[in-house]
Formats: structure tokens, sequence, C-alpha cells
């Protein structure tokens, strides 16, 4: 008898909160969307104090930042150019993270990646448009998937750490293609550790002279929204966000988690490929030893910013495109080097790993 | 003497009352148990004794005075010292390093090392460990270091020492060893408090024990005057359930057989020792046992979770080889016995939860996608098909209360009416209420033909469910009734590992 009346107050309760529950997921997206630009805000904050204390001017430096990336249309086109690797990179780390794989080996692919499109591109010098460069990516994303689905097996099947064989094989695939620019693929007579001019063929079309930008970015941004359908609504996203969230309760399901580990590894390396072709492909029209300048850490760092959420990392990718097109000028107009970038970076890793640890230690807290 | 005197200590967590009203007490200079099943309350006791949890209600005397233990550095003001089931070294430091962390004798600003080594080893001469201090503690085994943890709290100079399970990780002769330097603190006037659900070492080092049952004394007993039959009995209840459930009706084919199943444990100890037996169509066997015995590597097994010799039937098929998810669509579901590891994603809502079995098919998913909106129709039908009570489909499961998680997992698992279901301690921790919902869902798949294996420590529910008992103690299956022909005081016994001649 009782049972009957409290299961019938608990029913009431239930009806009346549900009207509230509707506007929750949008409230939730709004305050992450909040706690990233108060991230962004506090470290140009502290970028503006570390200016202010070397005696430069921090407001002058920020106008020279923010008009050289957004002041007039080419600015605007460098701006997408420079994001165009990090979503690739970004969204790299994102799949692995949300998947609890550290995966840090994209950069390795990037590299393995571009030298792959480079090679396709000045060997093939016979083909179409139309077929070199799809073969060019297909061949890098392969070639870079591969890289980080050996650590991925590792992981999986012998629990030996992905960290820290990522770690490693970046040193491995980086030295690799300086070897392979400076021997079998040695150009006679130049200065600097490239490969010969993939074909013209082969080149991305420009979308917005004299910018650099290129079809690389329109691949990036259909990249971006596959990784967003992967992510939020095919199996393997089920499978990889229930892995992250708790692996042994994946396991009593019937899920398979080394399999999810070695697609979620094969899948991070493969964007990082494809990053190094867009930028091959794109940008510099060769391999060039050493070209990429720790762009996969960068994508970390965006994937840390958003909590691996594949469309925030889109987003993100672009505001970081700012800082970064914008920092050469910077640097010309206000004698404030562009490694300020870096202290915004750095500053943003710290305040979005202490978000992390606050909310660790507020469910703490709870449990007591 | 009385020297630790809880009083009346109550502790809620959402949705369950880990400790109701409990009065505690232990004589200064002995080694008392305090003992029950995983969930009976045990832990959160001793956490609130050394100042981890704070109760609701309730006092804790010390020696005659009454004290307020707000965290463990108070604890260890007042002398009560804790080893944790996870030992907590630093596995680079030496011995000597990890025992003095945090209370190093200092000179000046420096660390007084000589000092230190010097008191450490005094403790370590006059009990008689065999331990090299400089030793790196990453080098020791598993029961040395333990010994680590234990010289610790000697040289805090706890006067009382609680230990959770300590013999949970350590070989018999580490045991031996760790008995006897529990006897000599006894000598020296330290006060035990041993953690355990292990009856045999309950009746070999302790003169008295306290039993908790849900949350509750069951009973506080002479060790000497007990025996271990009747500490089983005090464990797992007796007190029948207000409702009698009627008997099966039906009982028809085999639906799961086992033959000569052998598993080791996490250890690599043999935990399944030659396994063997059969549940029917429309019948409930209940699997009785001591916790520890080997029914969690047997439900193991049994999902293809370990490794194991011998052959697994699901109805006529050998399903041996097959991973968890090909014997799932062979007709089997678990509810396994860890609700927030193994049964649940606490980070998700419902909605994803319930899926986690099927949302590889239709109408879960189609062609390449997922399909949330079914998913969400299906979890808000579940919900109200068992009367889960949450604000909607995606809301959080670490939200809900102990009671409605499980009847999430209970509802995901049996939503496809499985041939054959293991329930793996269904109903433990979970309100009366809540509990009895459970079992009728056991109770109505047997009804509808559904094969059931019911693994429990708790014999009211085993006697009042199951349509057969078989009963296990390390790692075999010891006696098989109905529970109509046996007492309760028998199957004690086979629990207690008393076989018949």
């Amino acid at each position: 008898m009782t049972d009957g009346l409290n299961n019938a107050e608990g029913r009431d309760v239930e009806i009346r909160r549900k009207r509230f529950t509707l506007s929750d997921p949008l409230k939730t997206t709004l305050v992450n969307f909040g706690k990233v630009l108060l991230t962004l805000l506090v470290a140009l904050l502290m970028g503006a104090l570390v200016m202010e204390l070397s005696g430069k001017d921090s407001l002058g430096a920020y106008q020279a930042l923010f008009r050289s990336s957004l002041g007039s249309r080419t600015a605007l086109a460098n701006t997408l150019l420079a994001s165009t690797p990090l979503i690739f990179t970004s969204l790299a780390a994102a799949i692995g993270f949300r998947a609890g794989v550290f995966n840090v080996g994209a950069e390795g692919s990037l590299y393995l990646g571009g030298f792959a499109a480079a090679w396709v591109g000045f060997t093939f010098t016979e083909l179409p448009t139309l077929l070199v460069i799809p073969l060019a990516f297909m061949v890098a994303g392969l070639v870079g998937g591969f890289w980080c689905y050996v650590p991925g097996v590792l992981r999986a099947r012998l629990a030996v750490d992905e960290l820290v064989t990522t770690i490693l094989l970046n040193y491995v695939a980086i030295l690799f293609t300086e070897y392979l620019v400076n021997g079998p693929f040695l150009l006679p007579g130049v200065a600097n550790a490239m490969t010969e001019e993939i074909s013209l063929a082969a080149r991305l079309p420009r979308l917005a002279p004299p910018s650099q930008l290129n079809a690389s970015f329109i691949i990036a941004i259909l990249a971006g929204l596959i990784m967003v359908f992967i992510m939020t609504r095919t199996r393997l996203g089920y499978e990889l966000r229930a892995t992250g969230d708790n692996p042994v309760f994946t396991r009593w399901a019937g899920i398979s988690v080394p399999v999810v580990i070695e697609k979620v590894m094969f899948i991070g390396g493969l964007l990082g490929g494809l990053a190094g072709a867009g930028q091959v492909l794109g940008v510099h029209y060769r391999f060039v030893a050493g070209f990429s300048s720790g762009l996969a850490f960068s994508g970390m760092t965006i994937a840390l910013l958003v909590r691996n959420s594949p469309f925030g990392a889109i987003l993100a990718s672009l505001l970081f495109g700012v800082l970064r097109s914008g920092s050469a000028t910077m640097e010309i107009f206000s004698d404030v080097p562009r490694d300020l970038i870096t202290v915004l970076e750095a500053t943003i890793i710290f305040f979005a790993a202490m978000e992390i640890s606050i909310s660790f230690f507020r469910r703490r807290r709870h449990e007591r | 003497m009385t020297y630790v005197d809880m009083q009346g200590i109550s502790k809620a967590f959402p949705g369950v009352l880990a400790n109701d009203a409990i009065h505690f007490s232990v004589e200064k200079g002995t080694i008392h148990a305090l003992l029950g099943e995983n969930g009976a309350g045990k832990s959160t006791l001793m956490r609130i004794l050394y100042g981890i949890y704070r109760p609701d209600e309730g006092k804790i005397f010390l020696d005659g005075e009454e004290v307020e233990v707000v965290d463990p550095q108070t604890a260890i003001d007042l002398g009560i010292g804790m080893v944790h089931q996870e030992f907590q070294l630093v596995p680079s430091l030496t011995v000597a390093e990890n025992i003095a962390l945090g209370h190093e004798p200092s000179r000046y600003i420096w660390i007084d090392r000589k000092e230190m080594k010097a008191r450490i080893q005094e403790i370590v001469d006059r009990f008689g460990f065999s331990i090299n201090l400089d030793q790196p503690v990453v080098e020791l085994s598993v029961g040395a270091q333990q010994y680590v943890e234990i010289i610790k709290l000697l040289y805090r100079e706890a006067r009382i020492l609680i230990l959770d399970e300590p013999t949970a990780v350590l070989t018999p002769q580490e045991i031996e060893r760790l008995f006897s330097i529990l006897r000599q603190l006894r000598d020296e006037g330290r006060t035990i408090i041993f953690i355990t659900h292990k009856l045999r070492e309950v009746k070999q080092i302790c003169s008295r024990a306290t039993i908790l049952r849900r949350g509750k004394v069951a009973g506080s007993v002479k060790v000497d005057a007990t025996s271990e039959r009747e500490l089983a009995s005090l464990m797992v209840g007796r007190q029948m359930l207000d409702i009698e459930y009627e008997r099966s009706k039906n009982i028809g084919e085999v639906k799961l057989r086992l033959e000569h199943v052998r598993a080791n444990d996490d250890r690599g100890v043999p935990a399944l020792k030659g396994i063997g037996f059969e549940v029917r169509g429309g019948e409930i066997v209940g699997l009785a046992g001591v916790q520890g015995n080997g029914q969690s590597e047997l439900v193991d097994v049994i999902g293809g979770m370990r490794d194991a010799e011998g052959d697994i039937y699901l109805g006529s098929r050998d399903v041996s080889q097959l991973a968890l998810r090909g014997r799932r669509n062979d007709g089997l579901a678990i509810i396994p016995e860890k609700r927030k590891e193994q049964g649940l994603n606490l980070a998700t809502d419902i909605a994803e939860n319930v899926i986690a079995t099927r949302y590889f098919k239709p109408p879960f998913s189609a062609n390449l996608a997922v399909r949330p909106e079914q998913a969400e129709r299906f979890a808000a039908a579940l919900m109200d098909r068992y009367a889960i009570k949450a604000e909607g489909a995606r809301s959080l499961v670490s939200t809900l209360s102990g009671g409605n998680q499980q009847k999430v997992i209970t509802a995901r698992e049996l939503a496809d009416e499985p041939d054959v279901l293991i329930a793996a301690h269904p109903t433990r921790g979970l309100d009366v209420a809540a509990a009895r919902f459970v079992r009728e869902e056991l109770i109505k798949r047997r009804d509808q033909g559904g094969a059931v294996l019911l693994v429990s420590a708790d014999l009211d529910e085993l006697f009042a469910l199951s349509d057969r008992l078989l009963v296990m103690y390390d790692g075999e299956i010891v006696g098989e009734s109905r529970p109509e022909d046996t007492s309760y005081e028998e199957v004690g016994l086979l629990m207690a590992g008393h076989t018949h001649d």
C-alpha cells in the first residue's frame, strides 16, 4: 500500500521535472563554450602580463596580432590557412583521448604522411589532378594510420604504454624522413634538406591568392565533419566513448576493447598523415625536413581545451589559427617575439588541466 | 577494558545506508574481527574511525573519552592507524623512506637519516621483521610491502591498528607470518581490528568478532564460543524474507551446462578446480558460498571474461571459444557483481547504458549510424516497465540511487528475455523494495522459461528463490540440494568447508 503511494508521488515529481530538463543539453553546451572563452581570456591576460613585465606594449602587440589575422581578406585567409593542419591534428588527439588512449604519435604520422604525399606527387608526374591528389592523400593517410596502428596493437594486446611508444616513434619518423631527404632523395645542389617539387597536377588549388590558403582547408573541414559524425553517431563512436569512460564496463557489455583501441589509433594516425599531405600538396609543394614545428602538439592542446569534443576542436582550431597567423606580423610590428604564442598555448594547457583537476576534487569531496 | 567505542554510527551515501546505528566496541589488547560480506558496511565504519568519512550520526569514544576524528591526521595523532587494501607506498623510495614519510626526524632543516633508520631498525628488531631498510619498495613482494605498511603504523606509534582484508593478497605462508606478528603486537598491548570475510582466519587469531550485515550489527560474539557455521549464518542472515515465492512448476531442458571448468584467479592461484553443473529452463539455481571461494571467477568464466579450461554449453552449443558478444548472441545475459565498474557506465546517461549490449543491432543502428532517438525511446520504455525513477532517458546514471542503478542493469539484461541469466549478487546493498523488485524479475524470467543462475551470499535470498541450491567452497561445488530438503545449518556447514562423509 505505502509502496503504491510512494510510486504515485515519484511519478508526479518525475513529470514536473521533465519540463525543465529539455534545455539541459543547450545549457551544458553554453557552459562549456563559456569555459573555453574564459580559458582563452585568462591566457591572453597572462600573455599581456608577460609582455608588460618585459617592458613591451601588450595592447599594441595584441592589436597587431588581431589586425594581421582578422583585419583583411588576405589576413583572414591566412588565418584559415594556419588553422588547416590544426583541424586534422586536434581531431587526431581528440579521438584518442576520448577513448582513453594517449596517442601522441600524430606528429610522426604527419611527417611520414607528408613525405608519402610528396613522393606520390613527384613520382607519378603523368597522372592528372583528379587522380594524383586523391592518391597522394590516400597513401599519406594509410602510411600515417599504420604508423600509429602499430603502437595501438602493442597497447591493446600487450599493454605496452602507448604514450611512451608514440613519443619515441615520433623521433623515429622525424629522423627517418630527414634521412630520406638527405640520402636517397637528396637534391643535388640545394642547401636545404628537401625533396624535388611535386608535379603541377598534384598541387592543391589556391582559394584566395595571394594567400597560400588552399583546398586542403576544405578537405580539413570535411574530415572534421566526418569525425563529428564518427564520434557522435556511429557504432565506433559509441564504442570508443564507452571505452574512454569505463573500459571494464565496455568489456562486460561484450565490446572488444582492444579492437576499439586499434581502430582509434589508426584513425588518429590517418588524420596526422592527412595533415602532412595537406601541408605538402597545398603549401610547400615538396617535403621539407622539419616542416611541422609541433603541429600535432598544438592539436593536443586544442583537444584538451575543448575536452575532446570534435565539433569544439574544429572551432578552437580556427581560434588557434588566429593566434598563429597573427604572430608573425606581430613580431615585425611590435618587437614582441612570436614565442608569445607558445606562452599562450602553455597557459591554455595549464588552465584546461586545472579545470579538469578541480572537477576531480569536487567529485572527491562529494564522495565523502 | 573497552578501548574503542563507536556508538550509534550512521552513514548514508546516495541511495545506500552504509552504516545504520552501529555500536562497535573493542577491548584493549585484543584482536577483534570485523566480519561481513562485501557491502555490509565494514570499510565504511573503519573509514569513519580513521577520519576518512565523517559519520552522519553517532559518537566515538577512545579510552572512555569522546573524540572527534575529523581527518586521518587526527586519527594518527590519536594513535589510530590503518592499512588499506591498496597499499599507500611510494614504489621508488626505500623501505625506510616510506616508513618515515611525513614524519621524518629532522636536524635543523635536514632529515636526520641516522636517527630515522635507528628508530625503524629498533622496531624491526623488536618484532623480527625480515626486511632490508635500504631496498626500494618496488622490489618487494606483496607480503613484504604489507610489513612496510605495518611498520609505518608502529613508527607512528599507533595503538590501534586497523587492517582492511590484509590476507586477501597474501600466500598461505605469508599469512602465517603476518599472524605471528599480529599476535606479538597484541601481547604488547596493542589493539587490532581485523576486517575480513574469511571465517577460518577469524577462528585462528581473533578473540571477539563483530558481524555486520546490510549496514547493521548482526551480532557480536566471543570467537571461542562460536562455531564457523554460526559465524557464517550471522554473516549471511537467518531472518526469512517477508515473502515466500512459489517454486517452479515447469522445469524444462538444459540451457546452461559446465563441464570440468578450471581457472585461476588474478594472482594465478587455482580458483575453479573442476566445476560442472547444469541449469535448466524454468529453474533458478542458487549458488551459495562465502565470498572468495571462486564465485566471481565462475561468473567471469561463464561470460568468457577469464581464460579457462573445460567446456561451457549454452543449449547444445559449445561456446567455450566464443567471446562475450558471441555468447550474448546465443542467449546469455549477465548482471555482473560490481555494479559501478562492470555493470554501468557512470559517465553517461540511462539511454547509452541500456543500449550497451544492443547498440549495433536494428533499430538502434541502421547502416553506419546509430540512432539516438531509438535509444531514448527504448530507455523510456524500460524506465516505465521497470519503474526506474529518474528525470528522463538522458539522466546520468551516476545521479540515480543504488536501487535504480541496479534496475537499469536488470532492465538492460532482461529486455531481450535471455535464455540464460547469470545474476551475481543482484540485490546486494539495495533497500528492501528495490531488492524485492529485482527478485521478482528473476522469478518472472524463470516462469517464462529462462534458466537463472543466482550467485549470492545471502542465504535468505537463496532459500527463498532457488529451485535448486549449489554450495561452492574453495573452487569446488561441495553440495547440491533442493532448498526444502536441506537447512541453513547444513548449507552453512558446507559453506564453511565441512563436507559430509
